[in-house]
């Protein structure tokens, strides 16, 4: 029995061991397949590192994850608000310029210089400082948000290009067998609320709040839901929702794999987007707690190659901050393989650089702001 | 003799009802109650494996049968990632909570009536306890023990966690069968000379062989579905395939692979605990002729 | 001579006090001061504050919610499942590893992807309807009777295996003796088994309402997001990292859990139908 026990002792300790590492390994924090893994095995070639992705759900879950520091990530891919809010709480790594020649090679979007420079405008008047977001964060990958229809019911398309927003938010203008969708996350709900009650999507008092509470009522969601949205328009099942642009591309691209055309596919389910709506930007940023900073120094430089970052973009369907990455990917719209001169002819469609559209990103809320949101969603949903 | 033709018995003349004639009705409708139960059941496997050859993707719309889902499965590193994951913490789990959970199951059978009920009153936490609860409070005791070991998220937490949730279920199946154990044949095997320790080997592990078989079973079923707990306690990229399914279903889409996977599972599962179950009945007829 | 074995069981005693006890203790703290996320023990104050939430609408519907979805799945699930369990141990079918083996295979299959088929053929446009022309079930998605049925099916099997546990353990010559003595098959039943297997019943009820009511995957998907479950709540809590009052919500959760084992122990000291 001893022996037993000794046993069972000693594969308890191999295992607090073996957490001990050796090898140099870079450890990203990731959101789910938002990599190409061949990016990834490249990367790894070129430099002798391995790297180990991890996958998690969203920003929050980035949040806890980095505050507790269970793991020591070295890169961490949060959106807009998160990184405010990050860089509010001390828990990035100020980036070392002069490990990232590549930054010199490329220019960044407008549309991502502005959303930076919005981000250091909300840090201003939320805690009166300073800050250059460019400091600590690089653009990975940005994106729209859109209102995702079943172009299959008659009137909506058009009821959308007039109305707008509105056409989402109040049922009178639609027929009344449309069903509308809204995504499961409280500030996303209280953001498409105040582009259509033409509010400051990121101010939260108890006016505001009680308006938004009105308006979501008024538009009688039936379903909430992240992915089970783009996948019930596509299926008709759902005719109006508020998603991601790339939730549409998702779709777009599978539809096209199994061998439709664009307009085809544009005339089952599209997506408006809005003049004045969402945006969001994920970046990398390498958290404070990192214990290989030189090298995920190396892992950003090597994503501001607009090569590399083309080639992401195969797998990823979010739109690239980078001019250069954009003008290769548009280039294939000239391309003999149909496959990419679709994704070039959809790229240029919906992510046309020259597009003018008023893009706003979130900012970082407070817990309890937050909290309240989520409150008064879950009050709606009661 | 005269041949009386005596009335025959029937159970109305005693005051109750005659059921014979209904008697077949019910039972086909005993059976086909059963096999709607079981059909339900099985619906949702049923569709998963419909979804696995279904050559689009849109899971809404079948459009050709296809294997091709099962051959992509080698292709899908993070999901293979994930599954490898997912089988090397509910094999080691699953072993030492077998062989640990026996033995101390034999300790707690052994303890005072009191402690005794104390003992397994707390046994009962694990599994009654809501997931959520059980994974946050693991991470906040595990979380102190990383001031010593920096490192230990990851596998070390994950089956740390899992053996705490998988323990308890081990001793619950093994517990009853040490009760219908008769303690003569223990106290007889030392009289003739078997070390105590030798005697469990020997003696008892036998006897209990079908309580051990099934509280692993039972422990290694809980374990290889886990999320939330899961969740809670992992780290360093040791995503286990509920974990990574959950953050796959969030912004990006789910690939058929994952459903390819999972009717093999069940397949293979299924498969092995029916030949298993084949070649202990054939054992039993052989010791019984 | 065998208390020595005894010994062998003294590891998991401390096992179980470390992480069980503990853990405990820290929610209830949690729940009953302002302690924050980085368990900083300088400033902390017992208060009642925290206790607020249950004013809200939402808390107290996910609350009338779970309570109401969980006990109706328990009561069909009790109704179907000893039918089930009846039936089985009357067929003579004597196989317990094979019943075992039925009910258990489902659960190797992950859970959000079972509720995710069920989802599919719930909706409008679904794979059956596709197939075969029609779905038994659509048009459920987001319907009460959609989320009980998915909330049943997925724990019935936790129902029948103690009941049918309980039911094998009856010696069946009392069945004889009480026909011997008068009874007919009906009364039997009701007079005889049920009684003898109530102990099962028990333990199959708590092992179907102790994760029903704390549960959110399942009612999530199911109903699309549109009604709020206290498991919903628990998880915003905790991942906007508002810790206390995710653990005020747990400890009243903890509180079904204690009572439901002290119920346990008045019907089944040894804990023999738990499988």
């Amino acid at each position: 029995m001893k022996k037993i026990y000794a046993l069972s002792l000693f594969i308890v300790v191999a295992l607090f061991l073996a957490s001990c590492n050796s090898k140099p390994t870079l450890r990203i924090l990731n959101w789910g397949e938002y990599i190409n893994d061949d990016v990834v095995a490249n990367f790894e070639d070129a430099t002798g590192y391995k790297v180990i992705v991890d996958v998690t759900d969203s920003n929050e879950s980035f949040y806890s994850k980095i505050k507790s520091a269970t793991t020591a990530y070295d890169i961490v891919v949060p959106s807009d608000y998160m990184v405010e809010k990050m860089y509010d709480e001390d828990l990035l790594y100020q980036l070392d310029y002069s490990l990232l020649p590549n930054r010199d090679n490329v220019t960044y979007m407008s549309g991502v210089s502005d959303i930076y420079t919005s981000m250091a405008a909300t840090t201003l008047s939320r805690t009166g400082e300073t800050v250059d977001y460019t400091d600590y964060a690089v653009p990975y990958f940005w994106g729209s948000f859109g209102i995702m229809y079943n172009n299959r019911v008659a009137g909506l398309e058009t009821a959308l290009e007039t109305y707008g927003w509105a056409a989402y938010f109040d049922p009178t203008l639609t027929a009344s067998s449309v069903s509308r969708g809204m995504y499961d996350v409280p500030q996303f709900a209280y953001a498409a609320a105040s582009f259509y009650l033409e509010k400051d999507i990121n101010v939260v008092t108890n006016t505001t709040l009680a308006s938004v509470q009105n308006a979501i009522e008024t538009a009688n969601f039936v379903q909430w839901g992240d992915d089970t949205l783009k996948r019930n328009i596509e299926s008709a099942n759902l005719d109006l929702a508020f998603t991601y642009t790339g939730d549409y591309l998702d779709r777009l691209y599978l539809q096209l794999d199994e061998g439709k055309t664009i307009e085809e596919v544009q005339s089952d389910f599209n997506i408006y987007i809005p003049d004045n709506t969402l945006v969001f930007i994920d970046n990398l940023v390498i958290p404070n707690t990192s214990k290989q900073v030189s090298m995920a120094h190396e892992f950003i430089n090597y994503m501001l190659d607009p090569e590399v970052v083309a080639l992401n973009s195969e797998v990823v369907g979010y739109a690239t901050g980078l001019v250069e990455a954009y003008d290769i990917i548009v280039g294939y719209a000239d391309s003999e393989d149909t496959w990419y001169k679709n994704w070039a002819t959809a790229y240029q469609i919906y992510y046309n650089k020259d597009a003018v559209t008023n893009l706003v990103p979130l900012t970082a809320l407070s817990a309890e702001q937050i909290d309240k949101i989520s409150t008064m969603i879950d009050n709606v949903r009661s | 003799m005269t041949n009386q033709v005596y009335p025959k018995a029937h159970l109305n003349d005693y005051g109750y009802k005659e059921i014979k004639h209904i008697k077949p009705i019910l039972k086909i409708l005993a059976i086909s109650f059963a096999i709607l139960m079981i059909f339900m059941l099985y619906l949702p496997i049923i569709v998963i494996a419909i979804e696995s050859v279904n050559s689009s993707v849109i899971t809404s719309k079948f459009d050709s049968f296809t294997l091709s889902w099962y051959t992509n499965i080698f292709n899908e590193s993070e999901l293979l990632n994930a599954i490898k994951n997912t089988f090397i913490v509910s094999l080691i789990a699953t072993s030492l909570a077998t062989v640990l959970g026996t033995l101390f199951a034999i300790g707690i059978d052994k303890l005072p009536k009191k402690m005794k009920s104390k003992i397994v009153f707390l046994n009962n936490v694990p599994i009654l306890n809501a997931d959520i609860v059980t994974g946050f409070s693991l991470m906040l005791m595990f979380r102190f023990l990383m001031l010593l070991f920096p490192n230990i998220f990851g596998l070390t937490t994950l089956v740390l966690a899992h053996l705490f949730f998988t323990l308890p279920y081990v001793i619950l199946s093994v517990l009853p069968k040490l009760k219908e154990l008769d303690p003569n044949f223990i106290d007889a095997a030392m009289d003739l000379g078997i070390k105590p320790y030798k005697a469990i080997y020997l003696i008892v592990i036998p006897a209990i062989k079908a309580g051990i078989l099934s509280g692993m079973l039972l422990a290694l079923t809980m374990s290889i579905d886990d999320f939330v707990i899961s969740f809670f306690n992992t780290g360093a990229g040791f995503d286990n395939l509920s974990i990574w399914i959950y953050g796959v279903l969030g912004r990006r889409n789910l690939t058929p692979s994952v459903y390819a996977f999972s009717t093999l599972l069940t397949l293979l599962t299924g498969g092995s605990l029916i030949l298993f179950n084949k070649i202990n009945q054939r054992k039993g007829k052989k010791h019984t002729k | 001579m065998i208390k020595q074995y005894r010994r062998l069981a003294i590891p998991y005693i401390v096992w179980l006090s470390l992480l069980v006890f503990i853990p405990t203790i820290a929610l209830v703290i949690l729940g009953f001061t302002n302690l924050t996320s980085s368990i900083v023990f300088s400033n902390i104050q017992f208060t009642f504050s925290n206790f607020t939430i249950f004013s809200e609408i939402s808390i107290l519907t996910g609350f009338k919610n779970s309570l109401i979805y969980a006990s109706l799945t328990t009561i069909i699930s009790f109704v179907t499942g000893y039918l089930l369990a009846y039936i089985i141990y009357k067929s003579k079918f004597k196989n317990k590893f094979m019943i075992m083996t039925l009910m258990i295979l489902p659960m190797w299959s992950n859970l959000i992807l079972r509720i995710d088929g069920l989802a599919n053929i719930m909706s409008n446009n679904n794979i059956l309807v596709d197939l075969i022309g029609f779905s038994p079930l659509r048009n459920l998605i987001g319907t009460p009777v959609g989320i009980l049925i998915g909330m049943v099916f997925t724990y019935v099997p936790f129902m029948i295996l103690p009941i049918y546990t309980a039911l094998e353990k009856i010696d069946y010559n009392l069945d004889e003796a009480s026909s011997d003595l008068g009874l007919t098959p009906i009364k039997t039943f009701m007079f005889v088994t049920f009684p003898l297997s109530f102990k099962g019943v028990v333990t199959g009820a708590i092992m179907v309402f102790l994760p029903t009511f704390s549960g959110f995957a399942i009612p999530k998907i199911l109903s699309q997001g549109n009604m709020i479950f206290l498991g919903n709540i628990i998880e915003n809590k905790f991942t906007n990292t508002v810790y206390n009052d995710g653990a005020l919500l747990s400890a009243s959760i903890l509180l079904f859990i204690f009572l439901a084992m002290f119920l346990l122990r008045r019907f089944d000291k040894e804990g023999e139908t738990l499988l």
